[in-house]
């Protein structure tokens, strides 16, 4: 059965979206057009190609993509294809191919910013239609690639608004993470942890914001914290943030959640100054950004308390502690997170062990937190798989979240304004104007 | 911070251990009998095989030289071990309902001699076959260090465990290997 744009508007409600969203293989290959074939995603960071020739891998939806560093010191991201026959030219995650791209098959050479260099015999293509000159014996490039600060982001639409835009009040979330170092500047390091999910990518985004879970789906791991500590008589960083999902519900009420057009949006904590200042790597970090900026700015940017940061389609990044799970769909039913840690340039060293240790935590797959997420989500994929009911509540707080310029903000921090401002978002690039798929490749 | 610790992971120039066969064989019984009570998810039984300052580390990267510069899989000390311990025994471990059921095999054991702490490395090689509502098969290196105990027999310093698939995409690893 086909999908028409009115089936695909119906499938969202004010209040609730329609399972098949999660579990329609049609869905999800319609998705890859009308959302990845569209919208600005993160490929990676210019500090995972510092090289002339470095590149690392990247899937933009159901694309796999090449980003390069050229020999002018600017990045590239091109569809990992060759010309000739399409084999898919470099396999690693990572690496350097020196100073030009060489296809494993036959041998055609490609510079780094994917024009066509050579190809071996050239007497064979005498007086055919073969011209190096011409799009189509290079690589192509994504339509549109723009970074911010340093975050490389592709859209395979020639047309649409320009990065800054389309990131709307998101993008402050961008600069507090580059800002938190002195010299303004952050780079992937101490490695990426890559994990499975068996379960909708929609799942994953909706949980970044879903306050109502942490203490439910964590109980176990809260629950081994908490008793750790009581038998140790102190709570020391590693059991502190496994703790905090167990907040009771009127911490999670007070909480502020922004959301954004085109799905994306932010979770405001609560500063608390105190535990800064008393916390010794807080205030060495205070100190770098005292001398880099004055006092006054040092203040504003740390006391930037911001949990999830939500960029639809691309993944969140995490200002506080300098990581970026990466989103990427592999199928209906199946989603990669990629989680990249970050050191802020000129920062305390600490600052980084802080982010491996937070990350090793939570994020690892040996995490003793993570894994009830995921079964939950697994859990979601299954249960919709039945039967059993058509559509998925998003009611709480419905009615009551306020406007601000260029999206809403919460009344209350268990609001599921982030749901429904993601399948808002959603249903206007399946169905709205949006809808018309992935803009042609203009050489 | 588990990240400031200054614990030596080194498993490089050793000097001889000069073991007997009798030794030999039980150290290898050692480490079968620890394998058999994770098998078993015996888990307090195998927390007290480790000496109070052990850490358990599966790096992320084939030939990680250090956890301090790099994220891994696992780097439990203690504490952490026990953490995991009281959360696989909680009521509420939605990801461990069905529990992971699985049976590890030890071999290739092998002594590489003493560090300069005087702890006896040993080096092994783990299949593990896991049940969770669909099998898996792990794979790994195994480096144990070993620090005799006064009264004789031995107790886990570090074990590092090196999965052939530490870089790839993983799903859940809740359990100790
Ligand atoms: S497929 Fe690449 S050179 Fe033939
Ligand atoms: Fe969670």
């Amino acid at each position: 059965m086909s999908l028409s744009d009115l089936d695909l508007a119906a499938l969202v409600r004010p209040d609730s979206v329609h399972k098949r969203v999660y579990t329609d293989p049609e869905i999800f290959a319609l998705e890859m057009e009308r959302i990845y074939g569209q919208a600005w995603i993160y490929v990676g960071h210019e500090s995972q190609v510092p090289q002339v020739g470095d590149y690392c891998t990247a899937r933009i939806g159901d694309q796999h993509v090449i980003l390069v560093r050229d020999t002018d010191g600017g990045v590239h991201v091109l569809y990992n294809r060759c010309a000739h026959k399409g084999a898919k030219l470099v396999a690693a995650d990572e690496g350097n191919v020196g100073k030009s791209f060489r296809c494993p098959y036959h041998a055609w050479t490609y510079r780094l910013d994917g024009s066509h260099l050579g190809a071996p015999l050239k007497n064979g293509f005498a007086g055919t239609c073969f011209d190096p000159a011409d799009p189509a014996f290079s690589l192509r490039p994504l339509a549109r690639v723009s970074a911010y600060r340093g975050f490389v982001f592709a859209s395979q639409a020639a047309d649409g608004p320009d990065l800054a835009t389309f990131l709307g009040g998101a993008v402050t979330s961008l600069d507090n993470f580059c800002d938190r170092s002195p010299l303004g500047k952050v780079e992937v390091a101490g490695g990426v942890f890559r994990v499975l999910q068996r379960s909708n990518w929609k799942v994953f985004y909706e949980n970044l914001h879903d306050t109502m879970h942490a203490r439910v789906t964590h109980e176990s791991s809260v629950a081994a914290a908490r008793e750790e500590a009581k038998a140790l008589g102190g709570m020391p960083f590693e059991l502190h943030i496994m703790d905090g999902n167990g907040e009771p519900y009127e911490f999670w009420e007070k909480l502020e959640l922004r959301a954004y057009d085109n799905g994306h949006g932010y979770m405001e904590g609560i500063f608390n100054p105190g535990a800064a200042e008393r916390d010794p790597l807080a205030r060495a970090h205070f100190a770098t950004l005292e001398a880099a900026y004055g006092a006054e700015r040092a203040r504003e940017i740390l006391g930037m308390n911001r949990h999830n940061t939500i960029l639809y389609g691309s993944g969140s990044p995490h200002t506080v502690f300098q990581q970026f799970r990466v989103i990427r769909p592999l199928a209906v039913d199946r989603t990669l997170v990629e989680i990249q840690v970050f050191r802020l340039k000129g920062a305390p060293e600490g600052v980084f062990r802080r982010a491996l240790l937070y990350a090793n935590i939570i994020n690892s797959p040996g995490s003793n937190v993570m894994p009830d997420d995921v079964e939950v989500y697994a859990r979601c994929q299954e249960g919709n798989g039945t039967d059993g009911g058509d559509w998925i509540s998003l009611h709480r707080y419905l009615g009551t979240d306020r406007e601000v310029p260029g999206g809403m903000v919460s009344t209350n921090g268990t609001s599921e304004l982030p749901m429904r401002n993601q399948f808002k978002a959603w249903r206007r690039y399946m169905a709205g104007e949006a809808a018309a798929g992935r803009g042609l490749h203009v050489a | 911070m588990l990240l400031d610790l200054d614990f030596d992971v080194g498993t490089r120039d050793l000097r001889p251990a000069g073991l007997s066969a009798e030794a030999e064989r039980q150290v290898e019984r050692f480490l079968f009998a620890e394998a058999r009570l994770l098998d078993e998810r015996r888990f307090e039984a195998w927390l007290a095989l480790w000496t109070e300052d052990g850490m358990y580390w599966m790096p992320r990267r084939p030939q990680q030289e250090s956890p301090y510069d790099h994220i891994s899989l696992f780097w439990d000390d203690a504490m952490l071990r026990r953490v995991r311990v009281r959360r696989l025994d909680h009521p509420r471990n939605w990801s461990q309902q069905p529990p992971t059921r699985a049976v590890r095999l030890v071999g290739n054991v092998t002594i590489d001699g003493l560090d300069d702490g005087g702890n006896l490395v040993v080096s092994s090689v783990l299949q593990v076959t896991e049940w969770r509502r669909e099998l898996r098969h792990l794979a790994a290196r195994v480096t144990h260090k070993l620090a005799g105990v006064a009264a004789g027999g031995w107790q886990i310093r570090l074990k590092r465990v090196d999965l052939v698939q530490c870089d790839a995409v993983l799903d859940n690893l809740e359990v100790y290997l």
